[in-house]
């Protein structure tokens, strides 16, 4: 028998049963149980989140060192590759192509671009929403001129600020 | 705080007046002990718009010797059919259903809506039965209940716990249940499980009535191909009911209102017991 309708001009509250009672301490029990798993696992959440943050910065290091040796060892080979690239690949066409990808709630604050092999993109990207930022790297990942995309340290504190690196490719590049 | 405490429901109709006492058990709720005390004809008048209690000193008499059955304790009031405007809404996404069906019954009431105590009986979804009551005509009984020394926890009304009850039954999928109070009566037509129409009226005793009642039942199921409804009917008198139909030719089964056994004869004619017993 439902026990919330009332037709009384005066409602009133009924007393608690025995039964009503414990399962009212029963659930608060169960809450503070809750709430203190739910805080032990935050602080475990909390670690592997700056251990990730840790094993992230190593693994930037180690590329950044790989680079370095891979630039040193193929000078002569990026030099004529430099030459060829940045025919095909001229900054404005690489900074018009990058503003076409660019939502409308995103700005670019900083564009590097590192001719080697390859045209290699380091941007600085601050987005108003953090929907428009991963709608900026979803765009990045499907646009034919642009590959490896690694999207680095972001603050979601309000505003997106995010480093993002990439490779773009000139449209040569996609024939062969 | 109450230990293990009692359900009291107290009933009223224009015949008599009816006082149940529930337990609770590790099996569920169980009835310890219904009271039915008789009205003198004309002390309790059925309506929807005046005071109920034309003769409240012997109402309020009856209700004293209930009071004295049930023992101490609030009491849950359970007023006739007959008093309410009942309306099957389904109540649009995200509205609050107490207020959409207050903006329903308005305009659908002969006074002002602000007078009315409006509450609801949810079904499926979002379909729920609204009853919309005049605030002076509970008043009365409140004051009838204060008067013989109950307090009043709760009031309900007789065919909205009754539906709650007969809800929680399996029953074939075109259906009309008759649930007969002593002034009004209440009809509820089922479609695949679902209720389909919900119908109060005032009764018509005297000769022929179940055949009246029964072809008005029929009335009321949904339209449409196949065998007549299935009708069975419940409440004061439906026994005799039954057997005034049966004697016509037309059959009509007895709805059991009561889960288990064990309940004296007369709890099976008050469907509103069916409910608080589930």
């Amino acid at each position: 028998m439902s026990q919330g309708r009332d037709f009384s001009g005066h409602p009133r509250r009924a007393g608690l049963s025995f039964w009503d009672a414990g399962l009212l301490a029963a659930a608060v029990a169960v809450f503070a149980l809750s709430g203190y798993a739910a805080g032990r696992a935050q602080s475990a959440v909390e670690i592997a989140r700056s251990r990730l943050e840790e094993a992230r910065r190593d693994s930037e290091g180690a590329r950044d060192r790989l680079r370095a040796l891979e630039s040193r060892s193929g000078r002569e080979e990026g030099l004529a590759s430099r030459v060829l690239l940045t025919t095909e690949a001229p900054p404005p066409r690489v900074v018009a192509d990058l503003a076409a990808l660019v939502p409308p709630d995103v700005r670019l604050d900083g564009v590097g671009l590192a001719y080697g092999r390859g045209v290699e993109l380091e941007l600085q990207v601050v987005a108003r929403r953090a929907q428009a930022y991963d709608l900026f790297l979803k765009r990045l990942t499907e646009s034919p001129r642009i590959s490896a995309v690694s999207p680095g340290t972001e603050n979601r504190d309000g505003e997106v600020r995010a480093s993002v690196r990439a490779t773009y490719r000139p449209p040569g590049s996609l024939r062969e | 705080m109450a230990w293990f405490p009692s359900l009291r429901l107290v009933a009223f109709d224009a015949a008599s007046v009816a006082g149940a006492r529930l337990v609770r058990g590790l099996r569920g709720p169980r009835l310890r002990s219904l009271e039915i005390v008789p009205l003198p004809p004309g002390a309790l008048l059925v309506s929807a718009f005046t005071s109920n209690l034309a003769r409240p000193a012997e109402v309020s008499a009856a209700l004293v010797r209930l009071r004295e059955a049930l023992g101490p304790g609030g009491v849950t009031l359970i007023l006739p059919d007959g008093l309410a405007r009942v309306l099957l809404l389904e109540a649009p996404k995200g509205a609050d259903p107490h207020e959409y069906a207050r903006f329903r019954l308005g305009p659908a009431l002969p006074y002002p809506v602000g007078e009315a105590a409006v509450d609801l009986l949810p079904l499926d979804g979002r379909r729920l039965l609204a009853a919309a009551v005049r605030r002076d005509v509970v008043a009365g009984y409140e004051a009838a209940a204060a008067a013989a020394g109950l307090k009043t926890d709760r009031v309900d009304l007789a065919p909205l716990v009754a539906l709650a009850g007969l809800l929680r039954q399996p029953r074939p999928a075109r259906t009309v249940e008759i649930v007969l109070g002593d002034a009004a009566l209440s009809l509820a037509a089922f479609e695949g499980g679902r209720l389909s129409a919900f119908r109060s009226r005032r009764r018509d005793p005297g000769p022929g009535e179940a055949e009246r009642v029964c072809e008005e039942a029929a009335r009321t199921a949904p339209s449409g191909a196949g065998d007549p409804p299935c009708l069975r009917v419940t409440g004061v008198g439906a026994r005799s009911f039954r057997d005034d139909l049966a004697g016509a030719g037309q059959a009509v089964e007895l709805a059991a209102v009561l889960p288990g056994v064990g309940s004296p004869p007369e709890a099976a004619e008050r469907p509103w017991l069916g409910a608080a017993l589930a």
